[in-house]
This record gives C-alpha cells, structure tokens and sequence, in this order.
C-alpha cells in the first residue's frame, strides 16, 4: 500500500494551489450578558435539563430523572451517589447496558451552545456513559468558557485519546422530522453547576 | 434518463412533494435562527474559508504530520488511491480477524465507496446504525440527503419496514415508539459488534486526532466496545491545528440542522486503551485509518471547482435549494445530491452527471448560506459551460442551447419573437395557451402578457428622463 501513499502525495503536491496564508486567531465575541441563563437555553433546547445546586450537598438538591434510591445499577466516578448493582460487579463492559443511571464529572461547559468537555478516565468510563439510560453531568460553575475557541485553548488534543463534548441526551430526527429522546444512548441528560452553598437540611433522596 | 424525468416519480405524489418542501425549509428556517444568535456568523464563515484554503495549499505536508502524529499514538494509517483500494484494505482488516460483521455509522465517504454492497458480497453483514442510514439501508435504497437519509419518507412506509424487518405491531406510526424499536434491534449489534467503522468530520494534523459528530451517538457506541475501529477519511478534511475546530464545529450543527452543537462531538487520538473491563473480542483495540483520495486530487487540479473541497457536509445547501426541495435527493441519482453534489459528481464522470449542473435556477441561495462559502451557483455556472465545451449535452440540450444563442446574438430575430409572441397572447384563450406550454403551467398559471416589451418601455423611461433632466436644467 505504500504505493498508494506516494501516489496520492504526488498527485496533491502537482495539483497544489496557490499558497494561501493561514488566518490569524479570530477575536472572540462579546460575552454574553448572563452566562447561566444562556448556558440553560442551549441545554433545554438541546434536550437536556440544567440544575443549580450546592457543591457539598447536591445529590440532594437535584431533581434526578428517577427516585435515587429506586435506580438499581449506578455507575458513578463522584463518590456520591456510589457506584452499586451492575456498575460495580460488571466484568464485561457491554454487562453496563443495564445501568439506569451514569455520573461522570466534566471539566468545563461551554456557554454559547451548552456543552460539557469530558475526558473519560478509562473505556469503562466512556460505554457507561453511552449504555445508561440517564446521564448527568456535574461541572464546578467557576468552570464556563464563553465559547469553543477559549475551549479549544484549555484543551490539548495531543495528549487526549479520546475526549468529547456532550450536550443533552442521545437523540435522533430521523423519522420525518419528529424529535425523539433517547436514539441509542442515554434518554436524559443532567447538567448540574456547584457552587459554594448551604446544605438542604431533612430533604428525601 | 435525466433529472427532470426521475422528479416526475416523486413530484407524481403531490402531498409528499409538499410535505418534503416544508420539511427542509423549516430546517433551513432554524438555521437561520442558529446564526442569528451567533454575532461574529460572518467572520466565522471567512476564516472557516480562509483555513480550508491554507489547507488545500499544503495537502501532502498536512497529511504526512497528521499521519506521523496518528502513528505515534498507536493508531494504523492506510492510503486508498481510490474506491476499490478503500474497500479492499476494510476488507482485508476484517477478513483478517475473521470479522463477519461490522457496525457502521454514517460515513458519505463509503456510500461514495460504495462499501457496503462490496463488503456484503463477500458475506460481511454490514449494519448501518444511524437510525435514518439503517431504514434506507433495509429498503435497499440510497440516502436522500447527506444529514437526513430518509427525509423522503413518511411514518407510515417506516412502520410497515419495521413490522417486516424488526417484528414491531403493524401500524406502528409513532415516531418515539418506531426509534424504541430500532434502539432495541440496533443494541443488540452494538453488544456484540467486534468491528465498528465511522467517518471523520475533522482530522487535526498537529495531533494525529480526528473529530466525529452525531446526535444519536451511533458513533460512540459502534467504537466504545469492539477491537477493531475503522476510520474512513477524505483527502479534504484536513485541518492544520485544533484549534481550528472552534470556527468549523461552530458552524457545522447550525449549518445542518440549526442546533447549536451535535449531542455527541468526539476527539478520538489512537486506539482505546486497553481495557480488563472487555470480553476477549474486545480486549485488545485498534484504530486504522484509511486515507482515501478517489477523485479529490483531480478536483484540486481544478481552479474552477477546487473551493468545493471546503464542504463540510452540512447539507445547508440542499435544504436551502428550491430544487432539491421540490424533487427530492433521490432525482439526482448520486451519492452526494443538492447543490454540492451537483458541483462534485460531475467531475467523478461528467456524462452521466451532465444534467446536474442545471438542475438549478442559479437563484444563489446555497452560495449565500454556505458555512465555508463555497461559491456553488457559480460553479454550477461553469459546469454548464465545461460541459457544452465537451460535448456532454444531450442532443436536446444542444439543440435548444444553439437556438436560444443564436436569438440572443440576433437582436432583431429576438424582438420580432418577443413581438409575435405577445400578439399571440392576446388573440388566443389563455387556457390553450397553457396548454401549448405545459409542462411550464403545470403548477403555476400564466403572467398577464404585457402590450409593451420591456425593451420600449425602458427605453421610454430613459428618454422622459432625459426630457426631465433637460428642463429642470433650463428653469434652474
């Protein structure tokens, strides 16, 4: 097949255009005015929910798509909620299609289209995301960046085998154009901001 | 059998032409709305242009870093000097493992490839898992649309596929419990699949990384379990650093479907570790690329047409077109139909895509809502003129062509006609008139014909003008 490599170089090299310089950076847009409640209109839109809640107590101030206690298989990198049923005893990765429910941590969200970056951890980490069927989200809310281009500064590819941003659930249109939830991934997705906050005192979980 | 002809099947069902129309316009409509929220939308669209043009300057250094970098991070780089070698090292890779089934999400490159028919003659089931490629794959047709496979479908005609194929209640017309149905058989091949093939949307130079988008996450699962990761790439999606992703992934999903960003945006850099975690088909991952050239440098050889390399398959263009609305993507007969199709297909082989190039009223509207600007009517212009140059016009083309130049060359013949022809009008009933024209007043009734041509009474204008002109002059 080297062949074919320098085959292919040779004809790009003699179909070569002019050269044209590379553009400088572009300057990034005005901020927007409230970043939260953008953020929230992009993650609504896109499907998803958005939750504000304290960084000490937020497992019980979210709203979880089901009753915490009643979701069997939870797969989960935060300490709280814990990771139990088949999330803890799978020994094959597809064994995680039983999850309800995945919590995974990401770095930053992007304000102007509501995505999170998220470097999964290990394999396991990234098919628990794609297998269960609810995801969510948590990001520190000091970590937002207006737009991708200051997101492609915080990140380096080089030293990423995988990583991705996620925006709301799995989702397709496929069918003459009808919005439905859950195409082969989760069927929610959460994105709960912490921030410094007091503690909900006798709340159910 | 050209355009025209193969519309006259879809346009036959009136409700469905209407529906599909307004189907894509309400995605084009949402576009517009995505890049209204976006302020710097046009400086956005330049510097998308301007790196594609940086790019396509320095193809063979660009490709040669992305594959060192893809190396060094573990991954296989193969090169395809066109559809056959593409579609014999994908063969080669899983015949090797003996792999007879691969998980496939929606690449254009394979359909351009034609992959799956080839893979499938040599008793490798392919299974297309986006869920509009796996409905249109299961009735044995090509995609409509590079965004949207089956937009020319209704529910129904998908509820009776699904009975048949995945064993869902006949009837079923329900677009949330027909995608349940396709989530249940689809997952079943995602849990077992040992090979999974994607496409790439991006691939970065600097890193050896490529980016896939989808919103169904079919890409992600088909990669997530199996050993083997296949990625088919084309020679034009080459950017030179990552941060050139923030302008193109900014434009891409609003471009195509008005969202603000795709569900799932994914950065794979050589194979997935290794995991303790995978049954032992899927313990031991690799990533092997496949270059694939198949006509793109000959269309980089082209000043004309070279800028359509920029595409980034959005699809804005054929939801945008009047065109495409109106006589759905499978008219077209080509792998990529809409505007761009019409500027790419003809330079894969110009006879039997010659009719293309018109099929279009040059109304300029894909050019004005490319993300990359592409200039599409005018290349779909000068395809015209390439192709009357040789000769691959229909006799009937030709013929008609030659006489309207010939009458615009001649200003009196042109003006006796006009002359005639408004005569005419006035003394025959409109109704066989219309008939004379048809098929021109099928759909649309005829103009009021005019007493005065527009040449007199422009000129007229031009002289009281004049008259005016003169005299404000003398009182002033």
């Amino acid at each position: 097949m080297s062949d074919a490599r320098e085959t292919i170089l040779a004809r790009l090299a003699s179909a070569r255009p002019p050269t044209a310089p590379a553009p400088a950076a572009m300057a990034p847009p005005p901020n927007v005015l409230d970043p939260i409640e953008t953020l929230r209109e992009h993650l609504t839109e896109a499907g998803g929910s958005f939750q504000i809640a304290a960084r000490g107590d937020w497992p019980n101030q979210i709203e979880w798509p089901e009753a915490l206690s009643t979701m069997e298989h939870v797969y989960s990198t935060l300490a709280d909620p814990e990771t139990r049923g088949v999330g803890r005893t799978a020994v094959f990765d597809h064994e995680l299609a039983r999850l309800d429910l995945c919590v995974i941590r990401g770095e930053f969200a992007v304000v102007e289209n509501g995505a999170v970056w998220h470097v999964p951890e290990s394999a396991r980490e990234r098919s628990a995301a794609l297998l269960a069927q609810h995801l969510v989200v948590v990001v520190e809310e000091s970590q937002l960046v207006p737009t991708l281009h200051q997101a492609y500064d915080r990140i380096d590819l080089a030293k990423t085998t995988f990583g991705w941003f996620l925006c709301g659930p799995s989702k397709t249109a496929d069918i003459e154009q009808s919005l439905v939830l859950g195409a082969h991934g989760p069927c929610t997705m959460s994105l709960v901001l912490t921030r410094d906050g007091p503690a909900l005192s006798g709340t159910a979980r | 059998m050209g355009h025209v002809d193969r519309a006259r099947a879809f346009v036959a069902d009136a409700d469905r032409t209407q529906w599909h129309d307004q189907a894509l316009w309400f995605v084009r409509t949402k576009r517009d709305r995505a890049a209204d929220r976006v302020p710097d939308w046009e400086a956005l669209r330049q510097q998308a242009a301007a790196i594609k043009r940086n790019a396509l300057g320095r193809l063979p250094e660009l490709w040669t870093e992305f594959e060192s970098n893809a190396v060094a991070a573990g991954a296989v780089v193969h090169w395809a000097r066109d559809a056959r070698e593409h579609n014999e090292i994908i063969a080669g890779l899983l015949h090797e493992r003996g792999i007879e089934r691969l998980v496939k999400s929606k690449s254009m490159l394979t359909e351009e490839c034609g992959l799956n028919p080839f893979l499938e003659a040599q008793a490798i089931e392919v299974i297309d898992t986006d869920l509009g490629e796996r409905i249109v794959q299961l009735r044995h047709e090509p995609p409509s649309h590079i965004v949207m496979p089956a937009i020319h479908l209704r529910r129904g005609e998908i509820g009776e596929l699904f009975a048949k194929e995945m064993g869902s209640p006949p009837g079923l017309e329900d677009p949330a419990e027909l995608t349940a149905v396709a989530r249940r058989n689809l997952r079943k091949h995602f849990l077992s699949a040992e090979a999974g093939l994607t496409g790439v949307n991006f691939a970065i130079a600097e890193t050896g990384s490529f980016v896939v988008v989808t919103n169904e996450g079919n890409a992600d699962l088909g990669t997530a379990l199996p050993n083997l990761h296949i990625a088919s790439v084309g020679l034009e999606k080459i950017l030179p650093r990552q941060g050139d992703l923030a302008p193109f992934l900014r434009l891409l999903a609003r471009s195509a479907t008005g969202q603000a960003i795709t569900t799932y945006t994914s950065h794979f850099r050589g194979p997935r570790p290794a995991s303790e975690g995978h049954s032992p088909t899927q313990a031991n991952p690799a990533l092997h690329i496949v270059i694939v050239d198949n006509g793109r440098s000959q269309l980089l050889a082209q000043p004309d047409f070279r800028e359509a390399l920029a595409c980034i398959r959005c699809g804005a263009c054929l939801n945008t077109c009047p065109v495409y609305r109106r006589s759905g993507g499978h008219s077209y007969e080509a792998t990529i139909p809409g505007p761009i199709g019409s500027v790419l297909e003809p330079s894969r082989d110009p006879t039997r895509h010659a009719e293309l190039p018109h099929a279009c009223t040059l109304c300029g509207s894909c050019t004005e809502i490319c993300p990359v600007q592409i200039p599409l009517h005018h290349q779909l212009l000068a395809w015209r003129g390439r192709l009357a140059e040789g000769g691959q016009h229909s006799r009937r083309r030709r013929w008609a062509l030659y006489l309207v130049g010939t009458l615009f060359m001649w200003p009196p013949a042109y003006r006796f006609l006009g002359w005639s022809a408004r005569a005419i009008a006035r003394v025959f009933p409109s109704r066989l008139l219309e008939a004379a024209l048809a098929p021109w007043t099928r759909g649309r009734a005829l103009p009021a014909i005019p007493k005065r041509s527009f040449r007199t009474l422009y000129r007229d204008r031009h002289r009281q003008a004049a008259r005016e002109a003169d005299n404000g002059g003398r009182e002033g």
